[in-house]
C-alpha cells in the first residue's frame, strides 16, 4: 500500500517535473531556432507553445514579436497584414494575461512601424500618433525599462530626421538606455525579454557618432 | 517482488511515453506545397513547420484521439481529429482565405481614400494637399475620373447625371444638405470637415442595393472611430479662422471643429466682378462624440450646425442696376449610429439622422424663405455565414416635409410645400466561388407613400481577377430616385426618375500604382419634364424626359517611378444627351463636356521642409444656346484650363505655413453666356459671358498642432 502511495507520488512528480522541462525545452528550443535565423520555425513553436499554455504572456508575446520582425522582410501587402493581423491577435492574448505590460506595448508599436515603413503615406497618418500615444504610456509605466527609453528614441530619431532636425537628444536618450542595460537585473521570470543593448550601441555607432 | 512490480509499472509509464511519429504533405487545391505552415497537435507543443516540399514529421507522446491543427497565413485553418496512429503520410489540401488583400474584390465604379480601403486611388493627405482643392474634399474628388468640371459650380457632377444625382452618406446615413450655401458663379464647398473622417469611398456607378435613391453616384464619408490622441488645433487664414480640440477618456472620446470665414478682408484687398453688400460669412460648428460600449460594439453621435449669410449685387445683362440676390442659411445636421456584434457572426448596424435646414432668399426683389426638415432611419444586419458567403439585409425610411413662402413686391405671400416619405428594404448576397471569382447580388424595393407606388432595383457585380495584380468587373444597376423639392413643392405627382448603369472595369493595382479603365453605358427614363423657363406653379410637369450616357473614365496614379514625387492623372470621355426640364429636345446639356482630364503632381523637396504641388484641369467646351442662331444648345464654350499651385512649408513639427494659387496662369475661362431677353435695335441679342468671380484665387493658412507629443501636425489637413 504504502509503496503503491510512493509510487503513484512519484509518478505524478515525474509528469509535473516533465511538463515544467518540456516548457522549458520548448522555449529553448524556440530561441535556438531564432538564433540560427529560422525565424518563421521560431515563431510557428511559440505559437504552439502559446496555444498549449494559456496562462503565461511570454509565448504569445515571442510568437507575436518574432511575427513582427519576420513582416519588415514582407514585399507584398497582402501578406503583410496577414502577418501583422495574427501578430496583433497573439500579442492581445499576451496583453489580456499580463494587462499594461511595457513589453508588450513595445512590440505592438514595432507592428505599427512595420506598417508605417511599408508605405508610410497610407498608415503614416494613423499610426503614428498611435505609437506616439503607446511609447508615452510605455513610459509612464516603466520610465527606467531600458527598452522602452530605446524605442522611444528610435521612433523620435525617425521623426526627427524626417523633419531635418537635430537627433542629438535622442543620442543621449540611448545613451541613457545603455547605461541601464549594463545594470539592468536580470529577471526572476524565466526567458524574459532582455533585447536591446546591441541595438543601442549600433545606434550610438552608425548615426550618433558626429 | 515488490521491486519488480515497481520496474514494470515504470516501464509501463515509459510505454505510454514512447514516441508516435506523425507525418505528411501541405498543399494546396492544385497539390503546389505550401512551405512554413504550422501543423502541431492541439494542447501540446509537438509539431513541425512544413519544409520546402511542405512536408512536415515531427513526434508525439500522446495517444488515443487528437486533434492535429494546420494554419498557415492566407489559408483557412484546417483541423482533423482521429487517433493519433492514423496521422502518417497524410496529404492536407488547405482552401485559400478569401479575406485577404490579394484576393478578388466587388469594387466595379468604387474609388476609395484611406487606410482601410484596399485599393487606394486617394491617400488621407490627398483629400486635402492636391493643389486646386482649397482644403475642400469634393474638389479633391473632382480630380477622379467620372467626374465634370463645372467650375462655376463646384458640386459633384458624374457621368452626365446632374448635382442631385449624387448622395452623400456618414456612416451610412443620408445627409441632406452637403452643400455650403453660394450664389452664381462661386463654386459651393462640403459642409464637412475632412479632419473627421477616416475613409472615403466614392462610387460613380454601379453601388450595392444598401443605396437608393441617387441615379448616378454615391459618397460615402466614416467618421474615425477612436482619434489617435488629444490635441488642440489653430487655424489662422487670409478666410477666416478655426479652432479644433479633441479629448480621450477610457471609453469615450470628443472632437470639436469650429471655423468661422468671413471673406470681407479678403475682398477688400483683391475686390473681385461683384458688388457686395455683404460678403460670404459663415460660422460652423462640428462634434463628434464616441463611446465603445465594450470591445466591438460602437455608438457614435456625429453633429454639425452651420450658420452663412452673403448679400450680393452680381452683373446681369437683363438687370442694368444688376441683379440682387441674398442669403441666409442656417443648417443643423445629426447623425447618430450605433455598431454591434451580435455573435454567430451576425453584425448590427443602426443609425439615425436629422436635419433641418432653413433658408431666406431674396432673390432680385422677391422673398423666398423655406426650411426642409428631413430624416433618414436605417437598420441594417450583416451575416457572415462562412468566409465565402455573407448575406446583408436591410430597411429603411426617408421622411421629408418641405415648407416654402413666396412673397412678390407688393403682393400677399403664398405658402406651398410638400411632405414626402419613403420606405424601402434590401437585401443582398456576397459569393465568393474562389480567391479569383466573387459575385454580389441584390435588390432594392422601395414604396412611396405620396403616389402609392412601389418600385423594385435589382443590383449585381461580378469580379474575376486575372492576375497578381489585374481583375475585371462587371456591374449592374437598375436605380431610382424620387424629384427634388425644386419641382415637387410645385406638383407632388412626380414619379421617381430612373437610370439603369452597365459597367466593364478592368484594373491592374501593385504596391504604390494604380491603372484603372472603366467603360459604362447609362440609360435614363422617366426624367422630370416640364413647359416654362423654371419649374413654377402652373407649369405643365410630366415623366416624359429621358436620356443617355456613355463613356470611359482612365486612371493612373503613380508614387513609385519617382523619387519624391506622386501624381495622378485622370480622363472621361462622355458622350450623352437627354431630354429633360424644358428641353424641346434630346441634347448634351450645359453641364456636361466631353473631355476631361486632369494631373495632380506633389513633390517633396526635403531641404526646404516642403511639399509642392501642382495641379491642372481641363475640360472641352459646354453647350449653350444662341438666340442669334437657329437650334437649341447649338454652341460650345471653348475650353477650360486651370493650373494650380500649392506649398506646404513645415516650419517645425507643429507649425505649417501653407500657400495656394488657383489658375495661375490667369486663363480667362468662359462657363457660357447669358443672352438678353430682347433682342437689340439690329435684332440682335446681346450676351454676356459667364466667368468665374475671381480669376485667381489666393490663399494663405498658417497651422498650429497643440499636442502632449510635440511631433503631429496639420500637415495631413492641408
Amino acid at each position: 500500500m504504502k509503496t503503491l502511495a510512493i509510487l503513484i507520488v512519484t509518478l505524478f512528480l515525474s509528469f509535473s517535473a516533465s511538463a515544467q522541462l518540456s516548457y522549458e525545452k520548448g522555449m529553448k528550443k524556440a530561441f535556438d531556432l531564432w538564433d540560427q535565423n529560422q525565424i518563421v520555425e521560431a515563431s510557428n513553436l511559440f505559437e504552439r507553445i502559446a496555444r498549449a499554455e494559456s496562462d503565461n504572456w511570454l509565448p504569445p508575446y515571442y510568437a507575436g514579436y518574432t511575427l513582427v520582425l519576420s513582416a519588415f522582410e514582407v514585399k507584398d501587402e497582402a501578406t503583410l497584414k496577414l502577418k501583422l493581423d495574427k501578430a496583433e491577435e497573439l500579442l492581445n492574448q499576451a496583453s489580456s494575461l499580463s494587462p499594461n505590460n511595457p513589453e508588450i506595448m513595445l512590440a505592438k508599436a514595432l507592428g505599427n512601424t512595420a506598417y508605417i515603413s511599408f508605405d508610410g503615406q497610407k498608415y503614416g497618418m494613423n499610426l503614428s500618433g498611435k505609437n506616439q500615444m503607446i511609447y508615452q504610456k510605455a513610459m509612464q509605466l516603466a520610465p527606467d525599462n531600458p527598452r522602452v527609453i530605446l524605442a522611444k528614441a528610435e521612433w523620435d530619431m525617425g521623426s526627427a530626421k524626417f523633419f531635418g532636425q537635430s537627433i542629438q537628444p535622442y543620442c543621449e536618450d540611448v545613451q541613457k538606455a545603455l547605461s541601464l542595460f549594463e545594470t539592468e537585473e536580470k529577471s526572476d521570470i524565466r526567458f524574459y525579454p532582455s533585447w536591446g543593448k546591441k541595438r543601442a550601441q549600433q545606434i550610438l555607432e552608425e548615426d550618433c557618432e558626429n | 517482488m515488490k521491486a519488480p512490480l515497481f520496474l514494470i509499472l515504470l516501464f509501463l509509464s515509459v510505454q505510454v511515453l514512447a514516441q508516435q511519429s506523425i507525418s505528411g504533405q501541405v498543399t494546396d487545391r492544385q497539390g503546389l506545397p505550401i512551405i512554413g505552415a504550422n501543423v502541431y497537435l492541439v494542447g501540446t507543443y509537438d509539431g513541425a513547420t512544413t519544409d520546402a516540399k511542405g512536408k512536415f514529421s515531427f513526434s508525439t507522446s500522446e495517444t488515443g484521439e487528437q486533434t492535429l491543427y494546420v494554419s498557415f497565413l492566407s489559408f483557412e485553418d484546417y483541423s482533423l481529429t482521429t487517433d493519433v496512429t492514423k496521422l502518417k503520410e497524410i496529404d492536407i489540401r488547405l482552401r485559400e482565405d478569401v479575406n485577404t488583400l490579394d484576393a478578388v474584390m466587388l469594387t466595379a465604379g468604387t474609388f476609395e481614400a484611406g487606410e482601410a480601403s484596399r485599393v487606394t486611388a486617394l491617400k488621407p493627405l490627398d483629400v486635402v494637399t492636391t493643389a486646386n482643392a482649397l482644403g475642400d474634399f469634393l474638389g479633391a474628388l473632382q480630380t477622379l475620373p467620372g467626374t465634370s468640371t463645372v467650375a462655376e459650380d463646384g458640386r459633384l457632377f458624374v457621368r452626365g447625371g446632374r448635382a442631385e444625382e449624387t448622395q452623400i452618406f456618414i456612416d451610412g446615413m443620408r445627409v441632406f444638405a452637403p452643400y455650403t450655401p453660394t450664389t452664381n458663379n462661386i463654386p459651393t464647398r462640403g459642409r464637412f470637415s475632412p479632419f473627421l473622417f477616416k475613409g472615403i469611398s466614392f462610387s460613380t456607378g454601379g453601388y450595392s442595393a444598401e443605396y437608393g435613391q441617387a441615379l448616378s453616384a454615391v459618397l460615402k464619408l466614416n467618421s474615425i472611430d477612436e482619434p489617435d490622441q488629444e490635441k488642440t488645433e489653430v487655424s489662422l487664414m487670409t478666410v477666416g479662422v478655426g479652432v479644433g480640440n479633441t479629448q480621450k477618456w477610457e471609453k469615450s472620446s470628443l472632437s470639436i471643429n469650429t471655423s468661422y470665414i468671413n471673406l470681407t478682408p479678403y475682398l477688400e484687398a483683391l475686390p473681385d466682378r461683384n458688388q457686395w453688400l455683404s460678403p460670404i460669412q459663415s460660422a460652423n460648428g462640428e462634434l463628434v462624440y464616441r463611446y465603445k460600449t465594450n470591445d466591438t460594439d460602437l455608438l457614435k453621435l456625429y453633429g454639425a450646425f452651420s450658420y452663412t449669410d452673403l448679400d450680393v449685387i452680381q452683373e446681369n445683362i437683363n438687370f442694368e442696376e444688376g441683379f440682387r440676390f441674398a442669403n441666409e442659411n442656417r443648417n443643423l445636421y445629426v447623425n447618430g449610429s450605433y455598431k454591434s456584434l451580435l455573435g454567430q457572426k451576425w453584425t448590427l448596424n443602426t443609425g439615425l439622422s436629422l436635419s433641418h435646414d432653413n433658408n431666406q432668399f431674396q432673390v432680385g426683389e422677391d422673398l423666398i424663405s423655406n426650411s426642409d426638415h428631413s430624416a433618414h432611419l436605417k437598420i441594417k444586419l450583416n451575416k457572415r455565414l462562412n468566409n465565402r458567403l455573407k448575406f446583408n439585409v436591410g430597411g429603411e425610411y426617408f421622411i421629408t416635409d418641405f415648407d416654402e413662402r413666396f412673397q412678390a413686391l407688393e403682393t400677399p405671400a403664398f405658402d406651398y410645400g410638400f411632405q414626402n416619405n419613403i420606405s424601402a428594404g434590401f437585401a443582398e448576397v456576397d459569393v465568393f466561388f474562389s480567391k479569383q471569382l466573387a459575385l454580389n447580388v441584390g435588390a432594392r424595393v422601395g414604396h412611396y407613400e405620396l403616389l402609392n407606388q412601389t418600385e423594385f432595383s435589382p443590383r449585381a457585380s461580378m469580379a474575376y481577377k486575372s492576375g497578381k495584380h489585374s481583375q475585371f468587373s462587371l456591374a449592374y444597376g437598375r436605380f431610382f430616385q424620387h424629384p427634388n423639392a425644386e419641382v415637387l413643392k410645385f406638383n407632388s405627382a412626380l414619379q421617381p426618375e430612373h437610370a439603369t448603369h452597365f459597367i466593364a472595369n478592368f484594373q491592374y493595382v501593385r504596391k504604390n500604382q494604380i491603372f484603372r479603365v472603366e467603360a459604362y453605358h447609362k440609360s435614363y427614363d422617366n426624367l422630370v419634364k416640364f413647359d416654362t423657363e423654371l419649374p413654377i406653379f402652373g407649369s405643365n410637369f410630366s415623366n416624359l424626359g429621358f436620356g443617355e450616357a456613355s463613356g470611359v473614365d482612365v486612371f493612373w496614379r503613380d508614387n513609385r517611378s519617382f523619387k519624391n514625387l506622386e501624381y495622378w492623372a485622370s480622363y472621361s470621355f462622355l458622350d450623352t444627351e437627354r431630354d429633360y426640364r424644358n428641353f424641346p429636345e434630346a441634347a448634351q446639356p450645359g453641364f456636361a463636356s466631353t473631355h476631361n482630364a486632369s494631373l495632380v503632381t506633389k513633390y517633396w523637396i526635403e531641404d526646404w521642409n516642403s511639399q509642392v504641388g501642382l495641379s491642372y484641369v481641363f475640360a472641352s467646351g459646354r453647350n449653350y444656346t444662341n438666340p442669334n442662331q437657329p437650334g437649341f444648345l447649338n454652341q460650345k464654350t471653348k475650353t477650360f484650363h486651370n493650373l494650380s499651385f500649392n506649398w506646404a512649408y513645415l516650419i517645425d513639427q507643429q507649425k505649417i505655413l501653407y500657400f495656394s494659387v488657383s489658375n495661375v496662369l490667369n486663363t480667362r475661362n468662359v462657363f457660357g453666356y447669358n443672352y438678353a431677353n430682347q433682342a437689340d435695335a439690329n435684332g440682335v441679342f446681346q450676351r454676356q459671358a459667364i466667368v468665374p468671380n475671381d480669376d485667381q484665387f489666393l490663399f494663405v493658412g498658417f497651422f498650429w498642432t497643440i499636442s502632449d507629443d510635440k511631433t503631429s501636425n496639420q500637415l495631413d489637413n492641408l
